[in-house]
């Protein structure tokens, strides 16, 4: 292969470097307006009043937006295809505030200062209600947070406002509660996880304008335009063919810039005054007014036989979604839906649960999208199970997970938000990941742990993860190829480029298919006018879903060039030879570049367009293992990462260098997760860790080695082979490190993060408890 | 409306904070944070407001009759590269902030904020340092300990600024600092250990222990170390649970954002009785 499974640079990375106006701050108008947000002193409350004659008194401001100004259309942020999993429940602008840093309204005015003078000038008088700050109090509390009539479900997915709770789901393949009763060894035990926050770098941004054809057109950070298009029309009721949505460069999403944040706002200020205006969320509002990881409770139940077959199991979550429900079930169910199928030997398993409402931060979209809860939890209980069983936590998971072949009964049950899709693993090396992995980490060496000094202990830990690639009929993509003259290419794709490389690796796969060089593919990405239709970049999609278009398009393209040069020579299509650059039949010979001339200039005139769309008929899953090594200070409880191993199963790489700094991305983010990033609210319900001094993501100094591999794996039906890696590598840190940490004191921790606090706590309970 | 003053020199700062009240920015690493508003708009002073970072007549250090004499607007990073700083100096700011900031932030910043926290604390107070303050008409030189009272809490009048740090090179034979922070740049100190000793043909001569963000200022006690000063260092450590019980109540932590008490005091100990071990 030519341009698939080779590094090459992103093709935006130079041109970024050197600070050439891409993204959507860089284009706004020089002349928009700013606007802002007030927002809510309080976890729960309802806005009796608001007094904003003296602040649009201030010279300089335009407009001040209350949610007296919009109609009560209910709608969700989530930024989902429709109809939506989650529950329409927010407004605009709302009467009532659900969590601090909630809008209550908005300023337009000339300058910045302006704004802010004005946002101390608005006097808001509110009615204090009994917030929930704790989520599993939220259920059949006094205090409902969505009492109002409007809310509502587009299809059954469990809500009951009434009882505060967004979504709930249950299923179960056999009976679990009597293979528990039945098994040799059981553990039960619940485990937490945190409101962990995406830190992308570049916080959520939006511009908007009217343009010479009176339409509204959005510059938006976004990873949905086509979606934030739609979501605008029917909330705004603007008809959709006046708006356009186009994403420029984005600096980072992880999830987070799925949903609308700015955008609502800022279309109305500028439909209002028919001026440009633009919003660039401050870092308290990215912590405290975007989306955060949904926090989650799992209480597991695994049963195992005497000689280490895992039996049953069993899974209650309970997932906190905070004031809004965006996401509500899907994250949860993929916390089951891709987790349990790694245990596919089991007989019987079964996963239910509540998603309930708190007057938090509201939870969302967040790379692992619910896998890396679930992962922690079953991981963690694996590795306790184990323990019991007294066997190797290897030959553990080697004799129960899934392998090549394989099936899960879970896979045609559970899919996002619906019925899930039946598939057979045709690719997966988790048992070869599984072994290079032990290789890799050194294993035989240093399991469980070895004193490297007086206070240090080197540990290692281990655990497996998958992902999925898109969601089976459901998400799309499209490509379109144009062929200019002079022989190169415009690759015009929906497919959402947020700094994950998707432009590179789609132009491989056109490059690889067309026989070109990637040079000559010109991509524009994400434009509701100009490209054709794609979901966007979450669930793992992009490289499977868009890819397949991509290849499908761009196979056409080729065929379609076959056909004029064959009509150019005369001869039957059957004989002409094409390598990409030189067209061949019989002793004739002509250039792509000649070609495309002839086709636009001289002879034939013809424009070749070809255009392809693709929508997946199964979400094959991408595997690892993580392995970490660990020293573990007894004396302070600080656990330093020594060394991550990631053995990859993504099929083909389209571009390794790029496939790697997603794992590596992913594993430091999942690394943060596990030991440094805590969410800290006050009693009150004020968000403490609101700021990069606060919030810790580990920085540079925290990672030593990262060792990723990627395994020899072709996926039939992906694009040359290839199946997602964006979300794989955040799976597995936060057990693999709590397994370590086991390994090397005996203390199980069980909720996130895994701070030095509570490592120290622990083992000092144990050392009194063996005394 | 607040006024702000860029000095040419010396003398013209002490000029101006002789008439009026003024808030000093050396780097500005503690007070642009304090006072930021929104991002992108310039932090909100709401009091008058001198710069000293860019007055050349302190910005120097220099090594003189066996002590090193830092301006008070001379940045840490620089502080760290000179070869006679102390070496646990050295230590506690390489771990300091991170790079960018370690190239603004200035010892005379750290004193001034008078957190528990400043990891260059310890070490002043380690090595016994002095600071010398300086008014329009006056100056005077303070131990580092008097310098600072209580949290946020320091003995400099309105018109004064602190013109020097001095610090006395002292012979050590085995040092320590080791600070406990959420992760390895641009964290705080959940608590810190500052240890040194100079042990000669067996006998402890001298020994130092300071421990910072576990009480107001930094611990620091005198009456403790000179109770094991000429013992071996064998005795030393055979008395380990009596100097632990000596130290302990005045390692008062809180609980915070950062941290808890309980994590705080244990590990302080376990540094200390780590120190001592390892002698
Ligand atoms: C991201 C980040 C990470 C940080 N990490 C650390 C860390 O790891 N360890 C640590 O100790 N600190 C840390 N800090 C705090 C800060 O960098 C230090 O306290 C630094 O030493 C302050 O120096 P400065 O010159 O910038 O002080 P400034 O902000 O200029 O001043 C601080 C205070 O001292 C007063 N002051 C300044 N100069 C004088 C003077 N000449 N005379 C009298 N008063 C004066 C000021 O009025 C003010 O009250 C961090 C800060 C940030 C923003």
């Amino acid at each position: 292969m030519k341009s698939v499974n080779k590094t090459i640079p992103s093709i935006d990375g130079k041109g970024l470097m050197m600070g050439r106006p891409a993204f959507t701050d860089d284009l706004a108008e020089k002349n928009s307006l700013i606007v802002k947000v007030l927002r809510s002193p309080h976890p729960f409350a309802k806005i009796l009043n608001i007094d904003k004659s003296k602040a649009l008194e201030l010279e300089g401001v335009e407009l001040i937006l209350t949610h007296e100004d919009f109609k009560r259309n209910s709608y969700t942020r989530a930024g989902q295809g429709y109809p939506e999993p989650s529950p329409h429940d927010k407004f605009v602008l709302d009467e009532y505030v659900r969590h601090i840093g909630d809008e209550v309204c908005c300023v337009a005015a000339v300058t910045k200062e302006i704004c802010e003078e004005a946002l101390e000038l608005i006097k808001v008088e509110y009615e204090v209600l009994n917030p929930i700050l704790n989520f599993e109090d939220a259920i059949d509390n006094k205090s409902i947070i969505h009492d109002e009539p409007e809310a509502h479900e587009m299809f059954p997915i469990g809500f009951e406002p009434k009882r505060n709770i967004a979504a709930s789901y249950k299923m179960e393949v056999g009976n679990t509660e009597e293979d528990v009763k039945k098994s040799d060894v059981v553990i039960k035990q619940s485990f937490y996880t945190q409101a962990q926050a995406h830190v992308m770098m570049e916080p959520h941004t939006v511009n908007a304008r009217i343009d010479y054809l009176n339409r509204l057109v959005l510059y938006s950070a976004t990873q949905t335009p086509i979606h934030v298009r739609r979501i605008l029309s029917q909330t705004l009721e603007f008809p959709l063919s006046r708006i356009r949505v186009i994403k420029p460069r984005v600096g980072g999403g992880f999830g987070g810039k799925q949903a609308l944040h700015g955008e609502m706002l800022v279309s109305a200020v500028t439909l209002r005054t028919g001026k440009p205006s633009k919003m660039v969320f401050t870092r308290k509002e990215v912590f405290e007014s975007s989306y955060s990881r949904h926090p989650m409770r799992f209480d597991i139940t695994l049963g195992a036989s005497k000689d280490g077959m895992l039996e049953t199991i069993d899974c209650y979550v309970l997932s906190d979604t905070g004031a809004y429900g965006e996401h509500a079930l899907t994250v949860f169910m993929v916390a089951g839906s891709k987790v349990l199928p790694l245990y596919n030997k089991v007989k019987s398993v079964r996963f239910h649960g509540h998603v309930a409402y708190t007057n938090h931060t509201p939870a969302g979209a967040f790379r692992g999208y619910g896998a890396i809860q679930g992962n922690f939890a079953l991981e963690s209980a694996i590795d306790m199970l184990v323990d019991k069983l007294g066997m190797d936590p290897i030959e553990f998971r080697d004799k129960n997970m899934i392998k090549q072949g394989e099936t899960s009964p879970i896979f045609a049950i559970m899919g996002e938000g619906t019925e899930g899709t039946a598939m057979n693993m045709e690719s997966c090396e988790l048992e070869f990941c599984l072994n290079r992995g032990y290789e890799l980490i050194n294993w035989k060496n240093t399991y469980p742990y070895i004193q490297v000094s007086k206070n240090i202990r080197r540990s290692v830990g281990m655990a497996i993860a998958m992902q999925g690639s898109g969601i089976p009929y459901i998400d799309m993509g499209s490509a379109t190829i144009k062929l200019n003259d002079d022989g190169f290419y415009n690759l015009m794709v929906g497919a959402t480029d947020i700094g994950q490389g998707s432009d590179t690796i789609l132009a491989q796969i056109a490059a690889e298919t067309l026989g070109c060089d990637t040079s000559q593919i010109i991509v524009y990405s994400s434009d509701s006018d100009l490209t054709p239709f794609d979901t966007g970049a979450y669930a793992s999609s992009t490289t499977y879903i868009s890819g397949n278009a991509v290849y499908k398009a761009a196979l056409k393209m080729r065929q379609m060039i076959v056909r004029e040069a064959a009509l150019a020579f005369k001869v039957d299509e059957s004989i002409i030879e094409y390598d990409g650059t030189t067209i061949k039949a019989d002793d004739k010979e002509m250039t792509i570049n000649e070609l495309s001339n002839r086709l636009y200039y001289n002879e034939d005139q013809k424009q070749l367009t070809s255009t392809e769309s693709y929508v997946g008929t199964k979400s094959p899953p991408p595997f690892m293992a993580g392995y970490v090594m660990i020293d573990l200070d007894t004396e302070t409880g600080e656990v330093k990462i020594v060394d991550y191993v990631s053995v990859v199963d993504c099929g083909t790489t389209i571009n390794p260098s790029l496939a790697k700094g997603q794992v590596e991305g992913g594993i430091v983010q999942g690394i943060g997760m596990a030991i440094y990033e805590e969410v800290l609210y006050n009693s009150s319900g004020k968000l403490v860790t609101n700021n990069l001094l606060n919030y810790k993501i580990p920085t540079r100094k925290e990672i030593n080695k990262l060792t990723t591999e990627f395994a020899k794996s072709y996926e039939d039906s992906g694009p040359y082979g290839a199946k997602s890696v964006g979300e794989i590598g955040i799976d597995t840190p936060p057990a693999a490190i709590a397994n370590a940490i086991y390994n090397a004191v005996g203390v199980r921790i069980t909720s996130l993060p895994i701070t030095p606090e509570k490592i120290l706590l622990e083992m000092k309970k144990r050392e009194g408890e063996k005394r | 409306m607040v006024k702000h003053i860029i000095p040419n020199s010396l003398s013209e700062a002490l000029d101006y904070m002789s008439k009026d009240e003024y808030k000093i920015v050396s780097g500005g690493t503690d007070l642009m944070v304090q006072k930021r508003a929104w991002a992108e708009t310039p932090p909100k002073f709401d009091q008058n407001t001198i710069y000293i970072f860019n007055l050349m007549d302190l910005k120097y250090i220099k090594k003189e009759n066996n002590k090193i004499i830092i301006g008070a607007n001379y940045p840490v990073e620089k502080i760290k590269d000179f070869k006679s700083t102390p070496i646990l100096l050295k230590k506690a700011i390489e771990i300091m902030a991170s790079p960018a900031l370690r190239n603004l932030a200035t010892i005379a910043g750290n004193i001034g904020n008078a957190s528990p926290a400043g990891d260059t604390l310890p070490i002043l107070y380690v090595h016994d340092a002095l600071v010398k303050i300086v008014s329009k008409n006056n100056s005077r030189i303070v131990p580092i300990n008097e310098v600072i009272l209580s949290v946020r809490k320091t003995c400099i009048n309105k018109d004064e600024m602190i013109k020097e740090i001095i610090i006395p090179i002292l012979e050590f034979t085995k040092t320590s600092f080791v600070k406990v922070g959420g992760r390895k740049a641009d964290a705080i100190s959940k608590t810190s250990f500052t240890g040194a000793v100079n042990v000669k043909d067996g006998i402890v001569k001298d020994i130092r222990i300071a421990f910072g963000a576990v009480n107001v200022t930094v611990v620091r006690k005198k009456e403790i170390e000179n109770k094991y000063k000429g013992l071996s260092v064998l005795e030393l450590q055979s008395r380990i649970n009596e100097i632990l019980n000596d130290y302990e109540p005045f390692i008062k932590p809180i609980t915070d954002q950062r941290s808890n008490k309980d994590y705080r005091k244990q590990v302080s100990l376990n540094l200390l009785k780590e120190f001592i071990n390892n002698l």
